[in-house]
This record gives C-alpha cells, sequence and structure tokens, in this order.
C-alpha cells in the first residue's frame, strides 16, 4: 500500500477498523515520517495544561482596580481640558465686550442699549417673518404633508434622543 | 440554569463578585493558552490578565448562546497572536512545564517509573521547542486542538478562519511538526551503568 492514506489517516485522525489499525502500525514500523507524525501526535495529546501561580484572580482584582482608576482620572483629565478649552473660547469670544466694561462707563451703556436695541427688533422681525411664513406655508401645504413633516420631526427628535442617550451611558462595571 | 450563566447575567448588571468566580473558573486554560503561545511565564500571566480585562469590558457584547470557555479562550488567543505579531517575538523556552509555572522540575518519583516519565518529559520539551516554529495562527490552532480538545469548527469561531482553513492549517502545522521531529535528533541521554549510583 503507498504511503498517501496512512498520512491521510494519521492527520485526519480517522476512526480505523482492526484491520486498517494493523496495517497502519505495519506501515509506521518502516516510514519514518508517519512514525514521527504519529509520535508528535501523541505527545501533544498527553501535553499538560500549565497553572498560573497562586492568587491570579487578587492580582486580577488589583489590576481592574488601577484600571479602572487609570479611566477614572483619563475621564476627569478629559472634562477638565474640555471646561477649559471652552472657558477659553468663551473668554476669547467675550474679549471684546469685556475690554469695553474697562472703558467709560457712558461707552458701555450705550453698547448695551444697543444691542439691546438690536435683540429686540431681530427678534420682532423674525417672529413678524415667521408669521407670514406660517401663514403663506399653511395655506401652500395640504394637511398630508403637514402630518408627514411633523411625524419627521418627531422621528429625528427620537433619534437624536436616543444617539445622546446611547453616547452618554457610562458602562455599569463591564 | 448553570452556574456559568448565573455568573456571566450576573457580571453583565455589574457584579464583580460574579465576573471573580469565572475568572477562578478559566484563569488555568486562559494562562496555559496564554504561556504555550508566549512561552514565558511572565508574558503568560500579563496576556491571560489582559484577557480578563479585555472580557470585562467586553462583556455586555458578549452572546449568551456561545460558550463562554470559547469567548474567552478566543480573546486569549487574539491577543496571543498580536502580541506576538507586533513584537515579532517567539520565544518559547518550554523548559517550563510545571504547573505553578516554575522553569525547573524534578522528574516524578512517584510515578511507577520516573525514567520513563524523564523521557516523556524530554519529548515534550522537544516538541513543544518546535512549537515555536510554527506561525502564530497555526500554533494557536494545534493548542486550541490538542490542548482543548476543541473541534475544527470551535477553532475556526474562535480564530475568525473558515473550517476548511482550520483544517489546512492543522495538517500543515502536523506536518511541519513531524517534519522537524525526523529532521532534529534528541539530545543523547548520559547512559548510566547498572551499579553507578543515580548521583553520579
Amino acid at each position: 500500500m503507498k504511503h498517501q492514506p496512512f498520512e491521510e489517516w494519521l492527520l485526519n485522525e480517522t476512526p480505523l477498523s482492526h484491520a486498517q489499525k494493523r496495517e497502519l502500525d505495519l506501515h509506521v514500523r518502516s516510514c519514518a515520517y508517519c512514525s514521527a507524525l504519529l509520535q508528535t501526535e501523541k505527545i501533544l495529546r498527553s501535553a499538560k495544561m500549565a497553572a498560573p501561580a497562586e492568587g491570579f484572580s487578587a492580582r486580577f482584582q488589583a489590576r481592574l482596580a488601577e484600571r479602572r482608576l487609570a479611566d477614572h482620572r483619563r475621564r476627569l483629565r478629559g472634562v477638565f481640558l474640555f471646561l477649559l478649552a471652552g472657558t477659553f473660547f468663551l473668554f476669547w469670544l467675550a474679549a471684546p465686550s469685556l475690554l469695553a466694561l474697562f472703558a467709560s462707563p457712558q461707552a458701555w451703556i450705550a453698547e448695551m442699549v444697543k444691542w439691546g436695541i438690536f435683540f429686540v427688533t431681530t427678534l420682532q422681525a423674525v417672529m413678524q417673518a415667521g408669521t407670514v411664513l406660517l401663514r403663506v406655508v399653511a395655506d401652500f401645504l395640504p394637511p398630508f404633508a403637514w402630518l408627514i413633516l411633523i411625524s419627521a420631526f418627531a422621528g429625528f427628535s427620537l433619534i437624536w434622543s436616543i444617539s445622546l442617550w446611547r453616547f452618554t451611558r457610562v458602562s455599569q462595571g463591564v | 440554569m448553570t452556574d456559568e450563566k448565573t455568573w456571566v447575567l450576573q457580571a453583565q448588571q455589574g457584579s464583580d463578585e460574579a465576573f471573580t468566580q469565572l475568572v477562578e473558573t478559566y484563569q488555568k486554560p486562559v494562562y496555559n493558552l496564554c504561556y504555550r503561545m508566549l512561552g514565558e511565564p511572565e508574558l503568560a500571566e500579563d496576556a491571560a490578565q489582559e484577557t480578563f480585562l479585555r472580557a470585562y469590558q467586553g462583556l455586555h457584547r458578549y452572546d449568551t448562546s456561545r460558550p463562554f470557555g470559547t469567548w474567552i479562550l478566543s480573546i486569549a488567543a487574539h491577543y496571543c497572536i498580536d502580541t506576538l505579531r507586533r513584537k515579532k517575538f517567539a520565544l518559547f523556552s518550554m523548559d517550563a512545564e510545571t504547573d505553578d509555572g516554575a522553569t525547573f522540575e524534578m522528574p516524578d518519583a512517584s510515578a511507577l517509573d520516573p525514567e520513563t516519565e524523564s523521557v516523556r518529559r524530554e519529548q515534550r520539551d522537544r516538541l513543544h521547542l518546535f512549537l515555536k516554529k510554527l506561525e502564530t495562527t497555526d500554533r494557536a490552532a494545534v493548542i486550541l486542538r490538542y490542548w482543548y480538545d476543541f473541534s475544527e469548527v470551535e477553532i475556526a469561531n474562535a480564530l475568525n478562519l473558515t473550517v476548511s482553513a482550520v483544517k489546512s492549517r492543522l495538517h500543515r502545522a502536523r506536518r511541519a511538526l513531524a517534519g522537524m521531529w525526523q529532521e532534529e535528533p534528541a539530545p543523547a541521554r548520559p547512559e548510566r551503568r547498572a551499579y553507578e549510583t543515580p548521583a553520579f
């Protein structure tokens, strides 16, 4: 018999009949390669399990505590940097107004009045424009289009809320 | 429901005690896999600890329909493969074969035949030295097959391979091991004369 079937039997760990086992035994005696194949398989099968040193889970607990502390510190550092950057940005935006505070009271009172008038007139203009737009659009759009628009708006709000909830959720332990 | 499933569910709800039970149960298989892959007790300890940390952090992604053992061994195998690839480090000193990770072991005097036991140990050490020469994924496949009795399907799931790829990797690894076994002769054992004491 040729070498090939024996190698296949050994590699595939094929269940063998008594006759096949005898044939394999005879072949292995004369074939160094198949003998090595058989021997290495036996050794692999008899291999022992290595175990860690005592106190593995206690060391794991300590490592987990360290990792949690490091994560906590990293998160705190992130929040601090975010707040710092935000404060800096706000100061940068508000710098002209803050500088105006140091000018004479007359100047900043005039500035405040100017901004107040601007705010009120802008608000009035936006409200007027909105009212006109709503009146025009209400006449222009059929009721089913309103239904679709409101449903879409509700859908987007829901997706947005879920996204916020998912991103802000802190995993509890795991 | 089995204890293991209960622990997994409790751990998923944030119970550290339940996760510790899982660590206690799987520390030996995970450590053994890391040790066989990396070859050094210190590296194996580090990899096993990292495996459990990753499992802890990813427990919410664990599919409870899969056996936990397969899942955690898969994490360990991937971690070891990545480590070996990253470091191009394949040191595998298998002179340590003891259960406590020590680097020296006396032959078992209580065994029926200490000399036979010693020969077997030498053979195992020799084969394990050859194991380090295998490609990392092939090595992982061999370890999962022979130390954990994983089926080809389980190995495929653990290593993200197809079943046919696992089969061909196992065949290739077995052929390579047999080839090395043939080519590299075993170190000669000093012969002891019948009247000589073992001390000499």
